[in-house]
C-alpha cells in the first residue's frame, strides 16, 4: 500500500518535547506578567467571516490574509493578527466587559508571506490592549509591560520606539503632503530600517515629493530624547512630552524609550502613539509593536472605543532567546523516575509513585518491569534528574536509593524521609 | 504612621539581650529595667523607646521603618537577606556559622555533602553556601535542636551556630567549615529622619 507522505504545509512546523517545555516556559513568564498587571485572558476563533478581516490592514494586508470558501460558499478568513478579531470581540461583547477593558490574547495568526527568519506563515502573537480609554496611562503601563516581559525573560538592551501618528500628520502637512497621500507616504517612510534613508527618498521623490530629504532630516530622531523633541518643538508635542513624563512616574527606564519620528507601522489603523520594540542583538526586525486606534470597533459598531495595544512576536522572541543562549534547556517535565525492579516490586513501585504525585513532585514511573540499565537510559535521554530504585534488600529495610544521573551519587534513606528529601533537594546553578 | 519618639529594636530574649542593653546605657541612654514582659520601654532622657522583639523580626522592624535602630546579630541579615545599613560594628555576640557532622561521619569535606542531608535553622544562608560551592544537597529546615538530627537519623550533616563549640563536642560533632563570622551589628532604617539625625549627633553614634 502507499503510505502518505508525512508532509506540512510551506511556512508551518512541528515542534518537538524539548523545543515545546523551552518555548511553554517563556509563554509562562510573558502570560504571568501579563495577568500581574491586571489583564484577562480571551479566545476569539479561527475561522472568521472574511469581512471580518479583510480590508483593515492595507492592501498588502489583505493580500497576505488566508482567505478561502468553506462548504455553505462563505467567505472564511484566518486572523491576520489579533487587534482587528479583538475590536471585533469588543464590539460584539462590550455590555459584559469591565470598561475599560484590558485583555490579553496569546493565539496563532496566520500570514501567506514568504518564510523568513522568526517569521512563519503560522505563528504565535501575545497580545495586550487596552480599550474604553484615552488616557495616556494606558501608554504608559503599555511601555512598563514591555519593559517587565523582556526583563523577565533576560532579554537585554531592547529600545521601545515610541512616536505619534497625529504628530506625523501634522509633519508631513507642513511640508504639504496632500491629506490622500499621507498614508502611502507613511508606508513609504516605514521602510527605513530596511531599506535605508536614500532608498526611501528617492521613492519619495518619484511620488512628486520633491522636499523628501527636508522630511526625512526633520524626522530622523537626534541622539537623546530631549533634543529630538526640541528640533521638532514647532509641532504639537505635548503628548510624546507627557508620555515621556508618565514613564519616569511609572518606572519606565528612559534608556529604554526612544522618540523616533520616523516609526510608521505601515498599518492603516493607527491614530495616536506607535511602538516598535527593537533588540540591538537581533538581525530582525521588531519584537514587539503596536500603537492607539481609534476607529477600530466604529467599524463593528455605533459605539466607538478608543484603544491601546501591543503584539509581542513570539516566534522572535524565541529566536532571540536561542540567539543570546539563554533560551533554556527545555528539561523534560518530570524530576524523579521511580523505577521497577522486578516483578515483586510493582507495587511498592506504584504506592511511591502514587506517594509522589500526591506531595506534587512532578514523576513518572516506568511503565514495565526491565533491565534497570534500560531504565536508566530512558531517564537519561528524558534529563530526569532523579531515579529511584528499591530492590529486594532496600525494601526489606523499609529504604529507598536516589540516584541522581547528572553525576552518579548514590543516596539510601528511610522510604519516609523521600517526600522531604525531594522536596528539600537544593539544586545549585 | 508618624511618631514622635525615636524607637530602637533589641532582642527580646537571647544571647544579645543584655549585651545590647549594656551597650544602650553606654551611649548614655536611661531607661528601667524592664520586668521581660513590656515590648515598649521609654527611656527617661530622652525621646526614645526600646522596642524589644524576636531576634530574627528585628530586621523586619527596621526594614519597615517601625523601629529606626536595632541591634542585631549580622547572621540574621544574611539569613533574611536584608540590606540595612549597619552604623557600627559592635564587639560582642560573636558567633560562627558552620557546617558539622559526627565524629565518624564519612563526610570530610565540602565536596562530601553531595546529595546529603543538611539540617538546619538557617536554610538562606546554607543556600548560598550551596550554591556559591556548586553542591547539591536536602535542606531539612528544623526550627531548634538541630544538632541532635544527625543522631535522630533525620539528617547526615548540620548547619548551625556556634560560640564555643560546646554543645557540637556535646553531640558527638565535628565542623568541617565555617561559613561566616557573625558580630552583633547596630543598624539605621532606610527612611530619612530629622529625629533621627538629631539622635545620631547626641549620642555620637
Amino acid at each position: 500500500m502507499n503510505k502518505i507522505q508525512p508532509t506540512i504545509l510551506k511556512g508551518t512546523r512541528d515542534f518537538l518535547p524539548q523545543e515545546m517545555m523551552r518555548r511553554n516556559v517563556v509563554m509562562e513568564i510573558i502570560r504571568k506578567t501579563f495577568e500581574q498587571f491586571g489583564y484577562s485572558p480571551i479566545e476569539t476563533p479561527i475561522i472568521c467571516p472574511a469581512e471580518t478581516i479583510l480590508g483593515k490592514y492595507g492592501e498588502e494586508g489583505d493580500r497576505l490574509t488566508y482567505s478561502f470558501k468553506d462548504r455553505g460558499g462563505r467567505l472564511i478568513a484566518l486572523p491576520y493578527d489579533l487587534t482587528v478579531p479583538f475590536a471585533r470581540f469588543v464590539a460584539a461583547n462590550y455590555q459584559d466587559l469591565p470598561m475599560p477593558f484590558k485583555r490579553y490574547q496569546i493565539q496563532r495568526v496566520w500570514r501567506a508571506e514568504k518564510p523568513q527568519k522568526g517569521r512563519l506563515r503560522e505563528f504565535y502573537q501575545c497580545d495586550i490592549d487596552i480599550i474604553g480609554s484615552k488616557s495616556l496611562i494606558c501608554e504608559v503601563e503599555i511601555a512598563k509591560i514591555i519593559v517587565s516581559v523582556f526583563e523577565r525573560l533576560r532579554i537585554p538592551n531592547i529600545t521601545i520606539k515610541v512616536n505619534s501618528r497625529r504628530l506625523m500628520n501634522a509633519i508631513l502637512q507642513s511640508f504639504d503632503i496632500d491629506q490622500n497621500d499621507s498614508l502611502t507616504v507613511i508606508r513609504i517612510i516605514d521602510k527605513i530600517a530596511k531599506i535605508g534613508k536614500e532608498a526611501v527618498i528617492s521613492e519619495l521623490r518619484k511620488m512628486g515629493i520633491d522636499n523628501a530629504e527636508k522630511i526625512i532630516a526633520t524626522l530622523t530622531p537626534e541622539g537623546t530624547n530631549k533634543s529630538t523633541l526640541e528640533k521638532i518643538s514647532e509641532y504639537d508635542i505635548a503628548e510624546l512630552k507627557e508620555f515621556l513624563s508618565y514613564c519616569t512616574d511609572l518606572g519606565v527606564p528612559e534608556k529604554n524609550i526612544q522618540i523616533d519620528p520616523t516609526l510608521a507601522r505601515g498599518l492603516d489603523y493607527y491614530t495616536g502613539l506607535t511602538f516598535e520594540v527593537i533588540s540591538e542583538d537581533a538581525d530582525f526586525g521588531s519584537i514587539c509593536a503596536g500603537g492607539r486606534y481609534d476607529n477600530l470597533c466604529g467599524l463593528f459598531s455605533d459605539k466607538d472605543f478608543s484603544g491601546v495595544g501591543v503584539a509581542f512576536g513570539f516566534e522572535r522572541i524565541m529566536l532571540l532567546l536561542e540567539q543570546l543562549k539563554i533560551a533554556g534547556n527545555g528539561k523534560a517535565p518530570s524530576q524523579v523516575l521511580v523505577t521497577i525492579f522486578d516483578e515483586n516490586s510493582v507495587k511498592d513501585a506504584l504506592q511511591t509513585y502514587s506517594k509522589l504525585i500526591e506531595a506534587n513532585i512532578a514523576t513518572e514511573i516506568y511503565i514495565e518491569p526491565d533491565k534497570l540499565s534500560k531504565q536508566f537510559k530512558f531517564a537519561d535521554k528524558k534529563q530526569i534528574p532523579f531515579v529511584l530504585i528499591q530492590g529486594p534488600e532496600e525494601r526489606e529495610k523499609q529504604e529507598i536509593t536516589i540516584k541522581r544521573l547528572q553525576n552518579g551519587k548514590q543516596k539510601t534513606i528511610p522510604v519516609n524521609q523521600l517526600v522531604s528529601y525531594l522536596s528539600n533537594y537544593y539544586e545549585a546553578q | 504612621m508618624k511618631r514622635n519618639n525615636i524607637r530602637i529594636a533589641i532582642q527580646k530574649e537571647g544571647r544579645l539581650r543584655n549585651p545590647s542593653l549594656e551597650y544602650l546605657e553606654s551611649l548614655g541612654l536611661q531607661f528601667p529595667k524592664e520586668n521581660g514582659r513590656t515590648l515598649v520601654v521609654p527611656c527617661k532622657n530622652a525621646d526614645a523607646e526600646i522596642l524589644y522583639v524576636r531576634h530574627s523580626d528585628v530586621p523586619q522592624y527596621v526594614q519597615n521603618g517601625a523601629a529606626d535602630f536595632a541591634i542585631v546579630g549580622d547572621n540574621v541579615l544574611y539569613e533574611k537577606d536584608f540590606k540595612i545599613r549597619e552604623v557600627e560594628k559592635l564587639n560582642f555576640g560573636k558567633c560562627s556559622l558552620v557546617i558539622a557532622v559526627p565524629l565518624d561521619s564519612s563526610i570530610q569535606k565540602i565536596q562530601d555533602l553531595e546529595g546529603e542531608r543538611i539540617a538546619t535553622s538557617y536554610p538562606n544562608s546554607l543556600r548560598k553556601f550551596l550554591q556559591k560551592q556548586k553542591i547539591n544537597a536536602a535542606i531539612i529546615e528544623i526550627r531548634g535542636s538541630v544538632e541532635v538530627a544527625p543522631a535522630l537519623g533525620l539528617a547526615d550533616a548540620i548547619c548551625d551556630l556556634t560560640q564555643t563549640g560546646n554543645t557540637l563536642k556535646e553531640n558527638s560533632l565535628k565542623t568541617i567549615e565555617t561559613l561566616f563570622d557573625s558580630m552583633a551589628v547596630f543598624i539605621e532604617s532606610p527612611f530619612e529622619n530629622i529625629r533621627k539625625d538629631e539622635f545620631i549627633n547626641r549620642f555620637q553614634l
